[in-house]
């Protein structure tokens, strides 16, 4: 999570409970909620690290709060990530493993394995339809994400047809 | 009819506003073209009954000495109405001292009821103009009277009265003249009273209106054994047609045959269109069957949406006839057609439209319900595209060959489509050359003499030297006109001595030879098929009651009497009918001006006829070849958009990837313009050429059954029908170039058929 | 009770397939057995040429059957001749195409109208209903265009109107998203989940998950026979995965 933070940071300095609102507001129900103190240790490793440096401001009868800022250190890290190209998803070797292992062991048969495997992931692709419709449909990160999610899926489920077409 | 079927069929109907516009029009053409025809046919053929209806005219005409009681008349049984009695006179039209008899017959100042006179020109009688007359129209002609213009009358007692005429007028109670005279002029009471006051030496006339036509010879009989005693003559409406009717065979045949061409030619171009549309809508048809069209309502969808169009076609077809006879061609037809052929025509068309819908949408109901599996079929380079590829024609050219040719059958109808309005244009060239034949050359037809002259008041040899002494003659040939008893036959033919064995008259021969000796005869087509005999074989006619063997050894073109004349050498005739000659023909030097020798003649107190043209007489064939061309090249223009639609159509798809290869907007043009422009030259090229070849042959052929006989038949002239040719492609590639300079530019979606 | 009580509103008996191509017999659906229950939605899905597309079209009477049965609300419908199919499908089936499928010549009230008036209905009841399915699928203000003024998804839309008309007993739809772009087959994704949700009963050949993912049931054909048929669940039901994991899930 450092870098999404470190992004946010470089957009304006906040603390982390602001952080954590805007990471939601983003990416809505399409992205994991993240936990706050989960927030507050990464924060605490990018400070150490010198990419973000913080400041107490105080508050009205309440404790201060911390404010972090993106250092110069840390927008380079920022840049060098972005400049880097991002690794495409690996196919799920797991269901692969047992698909071309479990029939040699006779426990399980290869279009058994292949017709739940494929009843799964409609069952997830269910959830992801009922996920977007049920998402603000003006918040294109999201529905984004989404989409991306689902074109995932379609494309393991064509893999799953070559499979059943191939080895059954 | 289903709402959804009416909708669809409208829906469908706004969409191809112009063909279905080109489908009216071109039945509409046709109808039109079959009616006008017929009504010429049936009214050239046979004038007496527009006459006869118009004019309310009367069955049955008694002259009588007395004026019978209107009464007594009237009772008998059958009779319907009675005209006059009118007191009728005969005298003398004195005419630059050419004597003429004629019959004044007195008429109500009010056109009468029945027996009406047909005003042609002028106006009626007046009694404040007493001097005026009204004469019947083939006499005036015949005299050249025009209205207006004055003439003298000599009465039996020697007094000459000037008259002047106030009209001309046509009756069904009346034939025409010269068969029927003398010639008749209707005068008012007081007028006839003026130049005849002796009732004794005029004599009365009645009409009889029948209820029942059929009944006339019965009511005839009942009027004279009533009149017991009084009667002097009876003339009834058989022998008033019978003087009118003018045998035309060779008219009707050819009407026909265009009529039935052009019919086909229509059924070809109906079955094209509505095939082509009902192709391209397969997709269309099958999803309406997904979503529950019976094939039955598709078949009657189809059937009422093209069918309706036909009989839209049909009555408008009818309608613009009908408007043809009663306004433009007012002056030559009395009356619109018959009810009889009218319908044969509507119904006729309307269940050949039927059946050339029904067909092509019987194949549409078949199609099954799955739209994706009413895909065109795909063209594919058949041999010769690929020699034409290799050696390097352009390859818009190839491409083009291919597309003509990618759905077989349709492609073969369109060429047939256009093939056959193109033969029967070429046809009609052919009777066009014909005609221009007969006219030109009227000496192939035998029609050598423009003129005979009777010798008259004069001996024969002075009229002989008084005609030989124009500078426009350049022979007479005497001749007799006897009628002939033959074998086995009740009737008589026409035996015609022309010309001497020694001086033998030009007659057109054709087949045989012209006869060198006495005894030998040459006979029309006609008179071959009446007697059932062939050049040289021997005949045996009672002339005047003297046998007369003759050996028939030529075959000529007879005009005269629908061929059934006979021709032989005056001298071959006994003296008593043959000595002095009736009359003589004059051949004319070549250019001469026929009716200017004739009035010269005419004025050395000669009696002049001259022979009516053939080409004259079939005049009315030109006006119908045009309207034919006309109608004929709309056929062949709805097939074209047709079938130029449709190609389109189907190589939608291939356009869009041939842009995607290179070729150029231009090529692309080309390759439509090549795929409708090569169906073109096929079905042009192959009409023209099936016409040239059959068209002299089968003006021959008509030729041959009216009488006239074989040897008429003139093809087009080869720079004529090349003209034609070029014209028809020239056109038709225009008309292929706009669609396809539109598809050409328009930008082409690949989208899924 | 009534589960007993009411017919399947398809079943098919063994229903086979083969087509004669160049003489030679290519079965493309093998003894299928298929039973639909009303207001169910079944997804069929399978690789291309698995004979999918052949089976939903028998099921509508648009391809005749070589062999087995089919029956439709409890009446036996192979049998029947090309009319009797035809009268069946515009009382109680309603098609829906991959290539849409409407009638270029007429406009979209015209082509939504058409099912309504040929069942017999009177044309100010077919113009009411079709008011309401336009308006239903947001195409109230295209009533007068031409099918060919549309986009993709409209035109899908107004095939869905169409065959919606005649408010039939099953919706039988062969790759209705096939031919759309991700947006379009989106809002006809909603349409079907809705029509669904009122209790249509709807058979679906697809190829896309996110359609499959609709369906109640989803039944996978290979070489024309079936070889998987089974409901779909929602994945949340098992433990550590659900909606929330999207971005793990693809980790």
């Amino acid at each position: 999570m450092r870098l999404q933070l470190l992004a946010l940071l470089a957009k304006e300095p906040a603390h982390g409970y602001e952080l954590k609102q805007a990471l939601e507001q983003i990416f809505g129900d399409a992205y994991p909620s993240p936990n706050i103190g989960q927030i507050y240790v990464t924060l605490g490793r990018l400070e150490k690290d010198g990419l973000v440096r913080s400041v107490d401001v105080e508050q009205s009868n309440r404790p201060n709060k911390k404010v972090y800022f993106c250092t110069a250190e840390g927008r380079e890290a920022l840049l060098e990530w972005v400049d880097e190209p991002t690794e495409g998803p690996r196919v799920r070797d797991e269901f692969f493993m047992k698909l071309v292992l479990a029939p040699m062991t006779g426990i399980a048969d290869r279009m058994a394995l292949i017709n739940r495997q494929r009843r799964h992931y409609l069952g997830i692709m269910r959830d992801l339809v009922e996920l977007a419709q049920r998402t603000d449909q003006d918040n294109r990160p999201a529905q984004l994400l989404i989409e991306g999610a689902m074109l995932h899926l379609q494309a393991d489920l064509d893999w799953l047809e070559r499979c059943q077409e191939d080895l059954a | 009819m289903n709402p959804a079927e009416v909708r669809w069929i409208r829906a469908d109907l706004r969409a191809r506003r112009v063909q279905a516009l080109l489908a009216v029009l071109a039945v509409t053409g046709i109808v039109t073209a079959l009616i006008t025809a017929a009504t010429l046919l049936e009214d050239g053929t046979n004038p007496w009954r527009g006459l006869f209806e118009r004019g309310n005219g009367a069955h049955v005409w008694i002259h009588t000495k007395d004026a019978p009681d209107p009464a007594t008349l009237r009772t008998l049984n059958g009779v319907a109405d009675l005209a006059g009695p009118y007191r009728s006179a005969p005298a003398t039209l004195s005419q630059e001292g050419k004597k003429t008899p004629v019959a004044l017959r007195e008429t109500p100042a009010v056109p009468p009821s029945v027996g009406r006179p047909l005003m042609r020109e002028g106006r009626w009688l007046d009694p404040r103009d007493p001097r005026g007359v009204v004469v019947e129209r083939s006499f005036a002609r015949a005299l050249g009277l025009r209205p207006g213009g004055p003439f003298s009358v000599v009465g039996l007692n020697g007094a000459t009265h000037t008259l002047t005429v106030a009209g001309t007028a046509e009756s069904g109670d009346q034939g025409f003249y010269p068969e029927w005279a003398p010639g008749l002029v209707w005068t008012l009471p007081q007028t006839l009273a003026q130049v005849e006051p002796k009732v004794a030496r005029s004599e009365s006339v009645t009409g009889l209106r029948l209820a029942d036509p059929d009944a006339t010879a019965l009511v005839a009989q009942r009027a004279i054994t009533k009149l017991a005693g009084q009667v002097q003559r009876v003339s009834t409406w058989h022998e008033v047609r019978a003087s009118m009717e003018l045998d035309n065979r060779l008219l009707g045949v050819l009407l026909g045959l265009f009529g039935a061409a052009g019919l086909v030619a229509a059924v070809l171009a109906i079955a094209n269109a509505t095939g082509g549309r009902i192709l391209s809508q397969r997709r269309d048809i099958a999803t309406l069957k997904s979503l529950g069209f019976t094939r039955r309502q598709v078949v009657r969808m189809l059937v009422v949406e093209h069918g309706s169009l036909g009989l839209l076609g049909i009555a408008l077809g009818v309608l613009c006839g009908r408007l043809i006879t009663v306004y433009a061609l007012a002056e030559t037809v009395v009356v619109p057609l018959s009810s009889a052929p009218l319908l044969g025509i509507a119904f006729g068309t309307a269940l050949v439209v039927l059946v050339a819908v029904w067909l092509p949408a019987w194949r549409g109901g078949r199609t099954p319900p799955l739209p994706a599996a009413a895909a065109p079929p795909r063209g594919h380079l058949s041999r010769a595209a690929r020699l034409a590829f290799l050696v390097r024609l352009p390859p818009a050219l190839v491409l083009g060959a291919r597309d003509a040719f990618t759905r077989r059958l349709p492609a073969l109808l369109t060429a047939f489509g256009l093939a056959i309005p193109m033969m029967m244009i070429t046809i009609g060239l052919g009777y066009w050359a014909t005609l221009d034949d007969f006219r030109d050359r009227p000496e192939q037809v035998g029609q050598a003499a423009a003129l005979t002259v009777r010798p008259g008041m004069m001996t024969s040899e002075d009229a002989h030297r008084v005609a030989l002494a124009d500078p426009d003659v350049v022979a007479a040939f005497p001749g007799t006109e006897v009628d002939a008893l033959v074998p086995g036959q009740t009737r008589t033919v026409r035996a015609r001595a022309l010309g001497t064995v020694s001086d033998p008259y030009p007659f057109a021969v054709v087949e045989g030879r012209l006869f060198r000796d006495r005894g030998e005869a040459v006979a029309g087509q006609g008179l071959l098929d009446l007697l059932n005999v062939r050049v040289g074989d021997r005949t045996r006619l009672t002339i005047g009651g003297t046998p007369l063997i003759v050996r028939i050894v030529g075959r000529v073109l007879e005009p005269e009497q629908d061929g059934e004349v006979l021709s032989v050498a005056l001298d071959s005739l006994a003296p008593k009918d043959a000595v002095p000659p009736q009359f003589y023909g004059l051949v004319l030097r070549e250019g001469a001006d026929p009716g200017a020798v004739r009035s010269r003649l005419q004025g050395e107190a000669l009696e002049v006829s001259q022979a009516v043209s053939l080409a004259d007489r079939l005049s009315v064939i030109r006006v119908i070849i045009v309207a034919l061309v006309v109608v004929l090249a709309l056929i062949g223009l709805a097939n074209l958009l047709t079938a130029s639609a449709l190609g389109l159509r189907d190589h939608a798809l291939d356009l869009a990837v041939l842009k995607a290869m290179g070729l150029t907007p231009r090529q692309v043009m080309a390759t439509l313009v090549t795929g409708t422009g090569l169906l073109v030259v096929l079905g042009v090229g192959a009409g023209a050429a099936a016409g040239a070849l059959v068209s002299s042959g089968l003006i021959d052929l008509q030729g041959a059954a009216s009488g006239i006989g074989a040897g008429i038949g003139r093809a087009p002239a080869p720079l004529t029908l090349l003209l034609a040719v070029l014209v028809a492609v020239g056109a038709a590639l225009l008309v292929a170039l706009i669609p396809a300079r539109k598809a050409a530019r328009a930008r082409i979606p690949v989208t899924p058929r | 009770m009534s589960m007993v009580s009411t017919p399947p509103a398809l079943r098919t008996v063994n229903l086979v397939k083969i087509y004669q191509t160049g003489g030679l017999p290519v079965p493309a659906v093998r003894g299928v057995d298929l039973t639909v229950r009303p207001g169910e939605f079944v997804a069929v899905m399978g690789p291309s040429g698995s004979g999918k597309s052949t089976l939903v079209h028998m099921l509508g009477g648009l391809d005749t059957r070589t062999s087995g049965e089919i029956w439709v609300e409890g009446t036996r419908a192979d049998t029947l001749g090309e009319s009797a199919w035809a009268l069946l499908r515009r009382q109680k089936i309603g098609f829906v195409f991959q290539f849409f499928n409407l009638v270029d010549n007429m406009t979209v009230a015209d082509n939504v109208e058409l099912p309504a008036l040929l069942v017999g209905a009177s044309p100010k009841h077919a113009r009411e209903r079709r008011d309401y399915l336009l308006g239903e699928l947001g195409l109230s203000g295209k009533a007068d265009a031409a099918p060919a003024q549309l986009s993709g998804g409209e035109q899908q839309r107004v095939a869905l109107a169409r065959a919606l008309a005649n408010q039939p007993q099953v919706l039988l739809a062969d790759e209705p998203t096939g031919n759309l772009d991700s947006r379009n087959t989106k809002d006809v994704l909603r349409l079907l989940g809705e029509v669904h949700r009122q209790g249509q009963t709807i058979v679906l050949v697809t190829h896309d998950a996110r359609v499959a993912g609709l369906a109640d049931r989803v039944v996978t054909l290979l070489d024309g026979q079936i070889v998987d048929d089974g409901a779909v669940l929602s994945a949340r039901r098992r433990p550590k995965s659900g909606a929330g994991d999207v971005v793990e899930l693809r980790g």
